[in-house]
């Protein structure tokens, strides 16, 4: 067909694998929230694990898939080469967990059954890891890959900013990106760390 | 890279009169018709960017600054863009 563009094809692939997208992000939650079951069971008052999934919209995939090309443009004369089955995360769970020691608990007993997954944790500016992150697939497909990440106080910033900015405006991604907006970034993400450090060893003191 | 470094960058790029484009993630000057990725600027040192801002060379077409030189496609897609 002529005069279809690139987003135009992106769009129609979306469509036709949104069923096995939704599937696999269904099948991860399940999966994580059953693995995760015995460490929610063992919390104290104030400990916290809240796991959330999401399907990456239409929009934000072919916005995801574009800038990841340098000067974020499809070539139109390739459009056969572009497909969202590459994007890694179409198919997302996020773990919050509070305190910091609970992350590595959950980590390794979500290893125990993602353990051919690839890990690909989120580093701050200074190589310091911020959050745990895996992708790979699932018995739910062999196409559509999936994701999860666990995160402290962290990840609620990445949703506020994701529900915030990039959800009534996906064309704003693009100004947090930009190189101006990486040190105050930067700095939010440090100072949360900071914070829950702080509070993890203020609440190991005794009353 | 250094968040200072490319804060510098930056700047040396913003003094020269070019702006970003938070679409199409590039440095970009109208008059002078250049265009430089981010990758570009984060692979490159500042001497070479500057010399490059300086190279004063005339021309009609936009050139484009990028680690993977892109396609006449896409170099037309950008200069539709870019204006």
């Amino acid at each position: 067909m002529e005069g279809r563009t690139v987003e135009d094809k992106l769009r129609e692939e979306y469509f036709e694998i949104l069923p096995e997208i939704r599937a696999v992000c269904e099948h991860l939650e399940a999966e994580i929230k059953y693995r995760v079951l015995p460490i929610s069971h063992s919390l104290d008052r104030f400990e916290r694990i809240i796991v959330r999934s999401r399907v990456k919209e239409c929009e934000s995939a072919l916005d995801a898939l574009r800038r990841r090309q340098e000067g974020a443009t499809f070539d139109p004369e390739r459009a056969e080469a572009y497909t969202l089955r590459s994007l890694k995360d179409l198919a997302g769970v996020r773990i919050l967990a509070f305190p910091r020691a609970r992350l590595g608990e959950i980590d390794a007993a979500l290893r125990n059954v993602f353990d051919n997954w690839t890990e690909d944790p989120v580093l701050g500016d200074n190589g310091e890891k911020l959050a745990f992150k895996y992708w790979g697939f699932s018995a739910a497909s062999n196409e559509i890959s999936g994701e999860y990440q666990i995160s402290m106080l962290t990840g609620l910033f990445w949703e506020v900013e994701h529900s915030a900015i990039y959800k009534p405006s996906p064309q704003l991604r693009g100004v947090v990106r930009s190189p101006k907006m990486r040190e105050p970034i930067a700095n939010v993400l440090k100072a949360l760390s900071a914070f829950d450090e702080e509070f993890e060893l203020s609440i190991q003191q005794p009353l | 890279m250094e968040l200072k470094e490319l804060a510098t960058k930056t700047r040396i790029l913003e003094g020269a009169g070019y702006r970003y484009s938070f679409d199409r993630e590039v440095y970009f000057n109208r008059q002078a018709k250049k265009a430089f990725s981010v990758e570009f600027v984060e692979d490159r040192s500042e001497d070479e960017i500057e010399q490059l801002i300086r190279d004063n060379a005339p021309s009609t077409n936009w050139r484009f600054f990028f680690v993977e030189p892109p396609s006449a496609a896409v170099e037309r897609e950008l200069a539709n863009i870019l204006g």
